[in-house]
Protein backbone atom coordinates (compact mmCIF):
# COMPACT_ATOMS: atom_id res chain seq x y z
CA UNK A 1 0.00 0.00 0.00
CA UNK A 2 1.14 3.57 -0.92
CA UNK A 3 -0.37 6.21 0.47
CA UNK A 4 0.76 10.00 -1.69
CA UNK A 5 -0.41 12.83 -0.16
CA UNK A 6 -0.44 16.15 -1.49
CA UNK A 7 -1.65 20.04 -1.17
CA UNK A 8 -3.83 21.53 -3.94
CA UNK A 9 -4.84 25.18 -2.52
CA UNK A 10 -7.46 24.14 -0.26
CA UNK A 11 -7.96 20.73 -1.10
CA UNK A 12 -5.50 17.59 0.42
CA UNK A 13 -5.88 14.99 -2.57
CA UNK A 14 -4.93 11.62 -1.31
CA UNK A 15 -3.80 8.53 -3.84
CA UNK A 16 -3.99 5.19 -3.09
CA UNK A 17 -2.09 2.37 -4.54
CA UNK A 18 -2.39 -1.36 -3.71
CA UNK A 19 -4.27 -2.98 -1.09
CA UNK A 20 -5.36 -2.44 2.48
CA UNK A 21 -5.90 -5.37 4.69
CA UNK A 22 -5.41 -6.80 8.00
CA UNK A 23 -2.37 -6.45 7.98
CA UNK A 24 -1.59 -3.48 6.96
CA UNK A 25 -4.21 -1.16 8.16
CA UNK A 26 -3.31 -0.15 10.93
CA UNK A 27 0.19 1.28 9.05
CA UNK A 28 -2.99 2.92 6.98
CA UNK A 29 -4.14 4.49 10.22
CA UNK A 30 -0.79 6.27 10.71
CA UNK A 31 -0.52 7.49 7.01
CA UNK A 32 -3.90 8.60 7.18
CA UNK A 33 -3.13 10.59 10.79
CA UNK A 34 -2.58 14.06 9.29
CA UNK A 35 -6.03 13.96 7.51
CA UNK A 36 -7.87 13.98 10.76
CA UNK A 37 -6.48 17.15 12.20
CA UNK A 38 -7.25 20.48 11.03
CA UNK A 39 -10.24 22.99 10.46
CA UNK A 40 -12.41 22.51 7.62
CA UNK A 41 -11.12 19.79 5.61
CA UNK A 42 -11.37 19.23 2.10
CA UNK A 43 -10.35 16.20 1.01
CA UNK A 44 -10.08 14.17 -2.25
CA UNK A 45 -8.99 10.22 -2.21
CA UNK A 46 -8.12 8.82 -5.92
CA UNK A 47 -8.62 5.27 -5.41
CA UNK A 48 -8.34 4.41 -8.91
CA UNK A 49 -5.00 2.18 -7.51
CA UNK A 50 -6.52 0.33 -4.75
CA UNK A 51 -7.25 -2.92 -5.54
CA UNK A 52 -8.89 -4.39 -2.43
CA UNK A 53 -9.77 -3.45 1.02
CA UNK A 54 -11.34 -5.55 3.96
CA UNK A 55 -12.97 -4.79 7.00
CA UNK A 56 -10.05 -3.20 8.45
CA UNK A 57 -9.54 -1.31 5.95
CA UNK A 58 -13.18 0.47 6.00
CA UNK A 59 -12.77 0.98 9.95
CA UNK A 60 -9.97 3.68 8.88
CA UNK A 61 -12.17 5.19 6.29
CA UNK A 62 -15.17 5.70 8.66
CA UNK A 63 -12.72 7.18 11.33
CA UNK A 64 -11.90 9.61 8.63
CA UNK A 65 -15.57 10.38 7.68
CA UNK A 66 -16.20 11.14 11.71
CA UNK A 67 -13.27 13.12 11.37
CA UNK A 68 -14.18 15.43 8.93
CA UNK A 69 -17.93 15.88 9.57
CA UNK A 70 -16.88 16.55 13.12
CA UNK A 71 -14.68 19.72 11.44
CA UNK A 72 -17.36 20.37 9.08
CA UNK A 73 -15.31 18.65 6.34
CA UNK A 74 -16.08 17.09 3.26
CA UNK A 75 -14.44 13.72 2.25
CA UNK A 76 -14.83 12.59 -1.77
CA UNK A 77 -13.12 9.28 -3.07
CA UNK A 78 -13.64 8.73 -6.70
CA UNK A 79 -12.20 6.19 -9.44
CA UNK A 80 -13.06 3.48 -7.10
CA UNK A 81 -12.82 0.04 -8.79
CA UNK A 82 -16.09 -1.83 -9.27
CA UNK A 83 -14.58 -4.75 -6.75
CA UNK A 84 -13.96 -2.39 -4.29
CA UNK A 85 -17.15 -0.51 -5.08
CA UNK A 86 -18.82 -3.59 -3.91
CA UNK A 87 -17.34 -3.90 -0.84
CA UNK A 88 -18.22 -0.43 -0.04
CA UNK A 89 -22.22 -0.69 -1.14
CA UNK A 90 -22.52 -4.23 0.76
CA UNK A 91 -21.33 -2.33 4.20
CA UNK A 92 -23.38 0.58 3.91
CA UNK A 93 -20.31 2.85 3.38
CA UNK A 94 -21.65 3.83 -0.29
CA UNK A 95 -24.30 5.99 1.56
CA UNK A 96 -21.72 7.38 4.46
CA UNK A 97 -19.35 8.50 2.59
CA UNK A 98 -19.38 10.72 -0.95
CA UNK A 99 -18.33 8.49 -3.55
CA UNK A 100 -18.03 9.50 -7.36
CA UNK B 1 -9.53 -31.82 1.70
CA UNK B 2 -6.08 -29.72 0.86
CA UNK B 3 -4.89 -28.62 4.51
CA UNK B 4 -2.46 -27.27 6.43
CA UNK B 5 -1.35 -26.08 9.93
CA UNK B 6 -0.20 -22.97 10.69
CA UNK B 7 1.19 -22.57 14.49
CA UNK B 8 1.50 -20.23 15.56
CA UNK B 9 -0.46 -17.75 14.13
CA UNK B 10 0.17 -14.56 15.44
CA UNK B 11 0.92 -12.21 12.26
CA UNK B 12 0.73 -15.00 9.81
CA UNK B 13 -2.14 -13.87 8.56
CA UNK B 14 -0.59 -13.63 5.25
CA UNK B 15 1.18 -16.88 5.45
CA UNK B 16 -1.98 -18.36 5.76
CA UNK B 17 -3.52 -16.58 2.85
CA UNK B 18 -1.17 -17.24 0.47
CA UNK B 19 -1.62 -20.94 1.08
CA UNK B 20 -5.60 -21.41 0.42
CA UNK B 21 -4.93 -18.45 -2.45
CA UNK B 22 -2.43 -20.72 -4.31
CA UNK B 23 -4.66 -24.14 -3.94
CA UNK B 24 -5.61 -25.35 -7.30
CA UNK B 25 -9.28 -25.59 -5.51
CA UNK B 26 -9.66 -21.94 -6.07
CA UNK B 27 -11.28 -20.50 -9.27
CA UNK B 28 -9.11 -18.13 -11.76
CA UNK B 29 -11.78 -15.53 -12.39
CA UNK B 30 -10.31 -12.87 -11.04
CA UNK B 31 -14.17 -11.11 -9.32
CA UNK B 32 -14.87 -14.64 -7.55
CA UNK B 33 -11.32 -14.68 -6.41
CA UNK B 34 -11.97 -11.23 -4.53
CA UNK B 35 -15.06 -12.33 -3.76
CA UNK B 36 -13.44 -15.62 -1.63
CA UNK B 37 -10.06 -13.25 -0.81
CA UNK B 38 -12.16 -11.04 1.03
CA UNK B 39 -13.64 -13.32 2.72
CA UNK B 40 -11.06 -15.84 4.18
CA UNK B 41 -9.01 -13.12 5.28
CA UNK B 42 -11.86 -11.89 7.44
CA UNK B 43 -12.15 -15.41 8.86
CA UNK B 44 -8.35 -16.05 9.83
CA UNK B 45 -7.99 -12.53 10.85
CA UNK B 46 -10.83 -13.15 13.57
CA UNK B 47 -8.81 -16.70 14.38
CA UNK B 48 -5.63 -14.40 14.66
CA UNK B 49 -7.06 -11.92 16.65
CA UNK B 50 -9.49 -12.98 18.99
CA UNK B 51 -9.71 -16.91 19.47
CA UNK B 52 -6.13 -17.55 21.25
CA UNK B 53 -5.22 -15.51 24.26
CA UNK B 54 -1.64 -13.85 23.44
CA UNK B 55 -2.55 -15.36 19.75
CA UNK B 56 -0.28 -18.31 20.65
CA UNK B 57 -2.40 -21.49 19.18
CA UNK B 58 -2.60 -23.16 15.87
CA UNK B 59 -5.23 -22.57 12.71
CA UNK B 60 -5.89 -25.80 10.29
CA UNK B 61 -6.98 -24.49 6.76
CA UNK B 62 -8.14 -26.31 4.41
CA UNK B 63 -9.70 -26.24 0.75
CA UNK B 64 -11.57 -28.70 -1.28
CA UNK B 65 -13.82 -28.95 -4.59
CA UNK B 66 -16.91 -30.69 -5.75
CA UNK B 67 -15.71 -31.02 -9.61
CA UNK B 68 -19.91 -32.32 -9.93
CA UNK B 69 -21.19 -29.38 -7.90
CA UNK B 70 -18.09 -26.92 -9.12
CA UNK B 71 -18.47 -25.96 -4.81
CA UNK B 72 -15.66 -24.91 -2.86
CA UNK B 73 -15.63 -25.49 0.52
CA UNK B 74 -12.84 -23.25 2.62
CA UNK B 75 -12.48 -25.01 6.22
CA UNK B 76 -10.78 -23.03 9.42
CA UNK B 77 -10.42 -25.52 12.41
CA UNK B 78 -8.65 -23.60 15.39
CA UNK B 79 -8.40 -25.03 19.17
CA UNK B 80 -9.18 -21.61 20.62
CA UNK B 81 -11.92 -20.21 23.17
CA UNK B 82 -15.30 -21.78 21.68
CA UNK B 83 -16.64 -18.19 20.08
CA UNK B 84 -19.45 -19.01 17.03
CA UNK B 85 -19.37 -15.66 14.92
CA UNK B 86 -22.49 -16.10 13.60
CA UNK B 87 -24.41 -15.94 16.26
CA UNK B 88 -23.56 -11.88 16.70
CA UNK B 89 -26.41 -10.18 14.89
CA UNK B 90 -25.60 -8.06 11.78
CA UNK B 91 -24.92 -4.65 11.76
CA UNK B 92 -26.81 -2.19 10.70
CA UNK B 93 -25.48 -1.19 7.54
CA UNK B 94 -28.27 1.93 7.16
CA UNK B 95 -26.87 3.60 9.81
CA UNK B 96 -25.37 7.12 9.00
CA UNK B 97 -21.72 7.76 10.11
CA UNK B 98 -21.72 9.01 13.53
CA UNK B 99 -24.17 5.74 14.20
CA UNK B 100 -21.81 3.35 13.23
CA UNK B 101 -19.56 1.61 15.40
CA UNK B 102 -15.97 0.27 14.16
CA UNK B 103 -15.78 -2.94 13.41
CA UNK B 104 -18.34 -5.74 13.59
CA UNK B 105 -18.40 -5.97 9.61
CA UNK B 106 -16.12 -8.38 8.67
CA UNK B 107 -18.08 -11.82 9.05
CA UNK B 108 -20.84 -9.69 7.92
CA UNK B 109 -19.21 -9.47 4.65
CA UNK B 110 -18.33 -13.33 4.30
CA UNK B 111 -21.92 -13.82 4.69
CA UNK B 112 -22.44 -11.41 1.47
CA UNK B 113 -19.43 -12.74 -0.26
CA UNK B 114 -20.07 -16.72 -0.05
CA UNK B 115 -23.02 -18.62 -0.83
CA UNK B 116 -22.86 -20.54 2.93
CA UNK B 117 -20.77 -19.96 5.49
CA UNK B 118 -21.66 -22.33 9.02
CA UNK B 119 -20.23 -23.43 12.52
CA UNK B 120 -19.42 -25.88 14.98
CA UNK B 121 -18.08 -27.16 17.46
CA UNK B 122 -15.79 -30.52 17.26
CA UNK B 123 -14.02 -32.27 19.32
CA UNK B 124 -13.03 -29.30 21.51
CA UNK B 125 -12.40 -27.77 18.04
CA UNK B 126 -14.01 -23.93 16.49
CA UNK B 127 -14.67 -25.23 12.66
CA UNK B 128 -15.77 -22.95 9.70
CA UNK B 129 -16.77 -23.93 7.17
CA UNK B 130 -17.71 -21.63 3.97
CA UNK B 131 -18.85 -22.61 0.52
CA UNK B 132 -19.24 -20.83 -2.85
CA UNK B 133 -20.44 -22.40 -6.21
CA UNK B 134 -17.16 -21.17 -8.62
CA UNK B 135 -19.12 -21.39 -12.22
CA UNK B 136 -19.20 -18.06 -13.03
Amino acid sequence: MIVTISKQEDKTLVELNGRIDSTNADKFQQEMEPLMQGEKPDIDVDCSGLTYISSQGLRVFLLLQKSVMARKGKLVMRNMNPRVKEVFDITGFSNIITII
Amino acid sequence: MRKKRFNPIKDKTSEIMEFLMASPDMPQDENLRFKIELSIEEAVDNVVRYAYEGGIGWLEVGTSLNEESLILTIELRDAGTPFNPLEKDDPDVTLPAHDREIGGLGIYLCKQMMDSISYRYEDGNNVLTMTKRIDS
